[in-house]
């Protein structure tokens, strides 16, 4: 039950929550359609951080890492990822890195 | 291919007086059909009432015997899975007494001994199976997330922690895995009040999942495993009670169903199971948790009854009272308490993945026009299946809604004594 959204001269398969439904069609453009919905203003160097921190995990693992790993790897206080990311390390942080959405009472 | 031979032991087995009168009496009166929600939001679609959604489920398995085939079970759980959330409302409107959701508890273990179960379901059930929790956790994991999260709270709090398999406390804490893996600060947060309220708590190291989505998969003998491995580790650790963090169905599991599932022969569980929102009503009643009057809610807010915790658990007042302390605009919804409606989010459907949403949000139209209704900024919900849902209605219906569990609204609202402050002198007297 997919969908295809547009932005900006870019089409992306997305679940019914959102996410993206194949890592590979991960591109900047989908950081900047993310961004909007997360209504995040300015993108800076810690946000860049978790998505690196995320995308890197995930391509070694196949999965998306639990909060306490993502926070490790970071040096982020939770309370922190949620000031970069108001919708959560799932919703919001996962999401914009591109990583399906991860399973479990999410 | 259709297991006979399971699926008659089955049928034998579960062939009482009761189900047998349950199937025969119904006369088609309709009133189950007005207190389901899946019927009211399909513009009252006759297939959609329960006594017809039973009849098409476990009254045919008993008709068929064994030939019901693949087919037939493919239909059943369409039905069993996408059009029931065993939320009981209909089982209290029923003028005979016939409890409907549990006889479509009882088709969801046949289906299941079939396998046909929705797919990560049976995954949940299979981590559970493996590792005594439904997302396949280690301990150590457990253990190391408990940790960081005393780390965590040491900037805003003093003297927070969280014993691990402490002999003899009064209450053994039990939590969803979900806290572990997404969202540790509830644990954090309940250390965080347990520690104010000086109470003597503990996580334990393993039996610590409340959850029981074997249950929901239809899979009787991991449910009962499930609760199983709470109950012994409390009788092992010397709990005095079994506490369950805000999870509607745990609730239901641990307290009510559990005590058959395992066996016991009062009906009841060998160490008492309490809900977070008894003991949270206790210790505002007792002045353990005292709420700053400046920080009072003022916004309007509303409050999700849980079916597992009101209509199935009794615990409507408890939760009011607590909010009578936390806020001062509170709006029900109508109706309410043991008569609220699902939030649709229940019976295993919220973790079944992406592909039952569309099927949650259209059926969730008459939570969301009943959460509208109300003018409320403000969603309570101590479970995590409705206090997903509601967020999704919320996006979905644009409801302009905040969802909090008590938990959140507690620190935000209640007064932290100075010996728990950071900066506070450590043996001054609140």
């Amino acid at each position: 039950m997919a969908e295809t959204v547009e932005f900006e001269g870019k089409s992306f398969n997305v679940d019914e929550d959102g996410f993206i439904l194949d890592f590979n069609e991960f591109c900047p453009e989908w950081i900047q359609l993310v961004k909007k919905e997360e209504g995040i203003e300015e993108l800076n160097e810690e946000h860049t951080k978790v998505i690196d921190v995320l995308q890197d995990y995930y391509k070694k693992n196949g999965i998306a890492p639990m909060v306490r790993v993502l926070s490790k790897l970071t040096g982020f206080k939770l309370k922190h990822i949620y000031e970069l990311f108001p919708s959560g390390p799932g919703k919001g942080a996962c999401k914009m890195a591109g990583l399906p959405k991860p399973t479990g009472c999410v | 291919m259709v297991d006979t031979v399971e699926l008659n032991k089955l049928l034998d087995e579960y062939d009482s007086a009761r189900i047998k009168t349950w199937l025969n009496i119904c006369s088609r009166c309709g009133l189950c059909a007005e207190g389901c929600f899946y019927f009211l939001s399909h513009n009252r679609d006759p297939k959609l009432s329960p006594a017809y959604k039973v009849k098409k489920t476990l009254g045919e398995m008993y008709r068929k015997r064994v030939k019901a085939d693949d087919r037939f079970f493919k239909e059943c759980y369409e039905i069993l899975w996408f059009q029931c959330t065993l939320c009981k409302r209909c089982s209290l409107y029923c003028p005979f007494g016939i409890d409907i959701a549990s006889m479509m508890s009882i088709a969801r273990n046949i289906c299941m001994s079939q396998g046909v179960s929705p797919e990560r379901l049976i995954e949940f059930t299979e981590n559970s199976r493996k590792s005594g929790n439904h997302m396949g956790l280690p301990s150590e994991e457990l253990i190391e997330v408990c940790e960081w999260m005393v780390e965590e709270t040491e900037d805003e709090y003093r003297g927070v922690t969280i014993p691990i398999d402490k002999q003899g406390a009064k209450y053994m804490y039990t939590i969803n895995p979900r806290e572990v893996v997404f969202y540790p600060q509830d644990i954090g947060n309940a250390a965080v009040i347990f520690s104010i309220a000086e109470e003597n708590w503990t996580i334990p190291s393993f039996g610590w999942d409340c959850t029981n989505l074997p249950m929901f998969a239809g899979d009787r003998a991991m449910a009962a495993k499930s609760v199983d491995n709470v109950y012994k580790k409390a009788q092992e650790l010397d709990a005095e009670k079994i506490l369950i963090t805000e999870c509607g169905h745990a609730y239901r599991s641990l307290a009510f169903e559990g005590p058959y599932m395992t066996g016991q022969s009062d009906g009841k569980p060998p160490v008492d199971v309490i809900h977070y929102v008894q003991l949270i009503d206790e210790y505002l009643k007792e002045g353990r948790l005292k709420i700053d009057p400046e920080k009072i809610i003022k916004e309007p807010i509303t409050y999700q009854d849980p079916c597992n915790v009101s209509r199935n658990g009794g615990l409507w007042e408890e939760a009011r009272n607590i909010i009578n302390y936390l806020a001062e605009d509170f709006r029900d919804m109508t109706p309410n308490r043991d008569h609220n409606h699902c939030c649709g989010g229940g019976g295993g459907i919220m973790p079944m993945g992406p592909d039952f949403k569309p099927g949650r949000m259209k059926a969730g139209r008459i939570k969301a026009e009943q959460i509208r209704e109300t003018g409320a900024k403000i969603v309570i919900a101590p479970c995590h299946n409705c206090f997903d849902q509601i967020q999704d209605l919320g996006e979905k219906y644009e409801l302009d809604i905040k969802v909090f569990s008590f938990k959140e609204l507690l620190l935000e609202t209640m007064i932290i004594p100075e010996k728990f402050k950071p900066d506070g002198k450590a043996n001054e007297k609140d």
